[in-house]
């Protein structure tokens, strides 16, 4: 009941997306056009399409560049973070073990990481997809192992005297009731795998939104920054909402969604 | 066949009733204690089930209910010395686990579970191929009253429809002994005494043995062949009260004579185990 009447809203609300998006850039476009803004300040969205316009293959094969490193290393991170997950609520003493050793991971900053993963990797499409990979895959064990780990005890009791195995255990109670859980990194680890991937590209790239940003500030091409901007958030965006409406679509018991 | 009660003439309860010589011992607890820590929560319990006989335990709260429950559905191991049969076989507790189909207070239901796939959850787990297992369901959901609900979800049904669901996969887990929990506790008392009398008959149809655990007195007795009483903490069995009362039972029978007076012989023994139990909690 709830979950198809959400979903049959979903047409409209994201009508309403689009509606608000176009308004804030009519919004835009007339005040730095009336105040008279400069536009290596801030240029208008209209210079910004003209600048994608200009040269669409650059903006188009970034995008799909950037994309595929992102989904890459989502995915790597995503399943890596599951499996994880399952592992250490299943071993107590790995998870001991190894723990800390993924928190300590966590606290070297990124951009230390991604100097090692190019001397390791080279500028490859592989060494950004790592690094995005590297972003995700903590988030996703942790909150994995948190869902795992709200099983109730009475549940559990109860499947246990129906005679279930630790694998029926796992696939018919334990993974559907971290679900949700795992649905709220995954959508984190969405737009942080795309934080991986375009700085990955800072590292040395040819193509990709990373390196058009790279090349508009170098350049101090105003224009061409706020369209790379845009096109990352475009991104973005788009991943994190298709996250959000799979996620409907697999937890649709959970009313608060 | 159901006379009115009154027309009944005492001697005659104990042909219509099925307990009076029960085929065999299905069940047999013999001295099980329980020790948390320091608190004992039962202390040389001893009680017998035959084959086809709905028993029902009554007593105050914290008496240790709960523990029998989990013992004798195989979660948790009595202390040293307990004898248990089944089926006339000693044997641990665990290895009723999977022997006895339990239902707990709570109705447990997966939310991503449609009705029928929360009825067919058990027999599914033993290896039943999923089709079969629908098919099966699907012929109990109008005895069990949720003819045309096997799509919904938990989240959209009633507490006394969750409550049949949670009961279909207990029944459906075809084991000698069926264990229920307070199974309508949370109800409303309309609702309650609806499914009390359903419960009955779905009992006499499907031939089961039921161990029925309860607070509520006339419940205890409307359902049961016999009712234990247990004591406070740590709990043993008080009394043990054969209800012979014809079957099946109306809805009149709780105004009866003799269903009240049976009633007030439980509640004297149960007062004075709260009284206990409510000095012990409070000190004095």
């Amino acid at each position: 009941m709830t979950s198809t009447h959400a979903l049959s809203d979903l047409p409209r609300a994201a009508l309403r997306g689009v509606l608000g998006v176009a308004i804030v850039g009519l919004i835009w476009e007339a005040l730095v056009w009336a105040l008279n803004v400069p536009s290596h300040t801030m240029p208008r969205p209209s210079q910004m399409a003209s600048a994608v316009a200009a040269t669409p293959d650059a903006y188009l094969s970034g995008f799909l560049r950037t994309l595929v490193e992102t989904l890459i290393g989502f995915a790597a991170g995503a399943i890596v973070g599951i499996g994880n997950g399952v592992l250490f609520s299943k071993f107590t003493r790995l998870r001991q073990m190894v723990f800390p050793l993924f928190v300590v991971s966590q606290t070297i900053p990124v951009i230390a990481f991604g100097a090692l993963v190019v001397l390791w990797f080279g500028n490859t499409m592989l060494a950004k997809s790592v690094i995005a990979f590297y972003l995700t895959f903590f988030p996703v064990t942790v909150n994995t192992l948190v869902g795992l780990q709200a099983v109730n005890p009475k549940q559990e009791a109860l499947l246990r005297s129906f005679g279930a195995s630790r694998w029926q255990m796992l696939i018919r109670l334990q993974l559907p009731t971290a679900l949700p859980q795992i649905f709220v990194a995954l959508r984190l680890a969405s737009t942080l795998s795309l934080v991986g991937a375009i700085v990955g590209e800072w590292f040395g790239d040819t193509t990709g939104l990373g390196v058009l940003l790279l090349q508009a500030m170098y350049n101090e091409n105003m224009v061409g920054l706020w369209a790379a901007i845009l096109a990352s958030a475009l991104l973005g965006t788009t991943f994190y909402g298709l996250m959000a409406l799979i996620e409907r679509t697999c937890v649709f018991w959970r009313n608060d969604l | 066949m159901s006379l009115p009660l009154k027309n009944v003439p005492t001697a005659d309860h104990q042909n219509t009733s099925p307990q009076v010589a029960p085929a065999s011992t299905l069940l047999d607890l013999g001295g099980v204690s329980k020790t948390f820590g320091n608190v004992q929560a039962l202390s040389g319990l001893n009680a017998r089930i035959g084959t086809g006989e709905f028993v029902t335990v009554v007593g105050p709260s914290g008496c240790g209910k709960s523990t029998l429950f989990n013992i004798v559905a195989g979660l948790e191991e009595p202390d040293d010395g307990a004898g248990i049969q089944f089926r006339g076989q000693s044997c641990k507790a665990r290895d009723l686990l999977g022997n006895v189909s339990f239902m707990p207070q709570q109705d447990l239901l997966l939310p991503w579970r449609t009705v029928i796939d929360n009825a067919i959850l058990a027999i599914e787990m033993e290896g039943m191929p999923k089709a079969e297992a629908r098919a099966l369901a699907l012929k109990m959901l109008p005895e069990f009253g949720l003819a045309g609900f096997e799509k919904q979800y938990p989240n959209q049904l009633s507490g006394g429809m969750r409550q049949r669901v949670a009961l279909m996969r207990t029944f459906l887990f075809k084991r000698d002994l069926m264990l229920l929990d307070e199974p309508f506790g949370a109800l409303d008392a309309l609702t309650r005494t609806m499914m009390q009398r359903w419960l009955l008959d779905v009992w006499q149809k499907h031939n089961r043995t039921i161990l029925f655990i309860t607070h509520d007195v006339d419940e205890a007795i409307f359902l049961g062949d016999r009712v234990l009483v247990v004591t406070a903490r740590p709990g043993k069995i008080k009394l043990e009260l054969p209800v012979n009362l014809p079957r099946p039972r109306g809805a009149e029978l709780v105004t009866s004579p003799e269903f009240i007076s049976l009633k007030r012989t439980l509640l004297e023994a149960i007062e004075e185990e709260s009284m206990k139990s409510f000095q012990a909690t409070t000190g004095h």
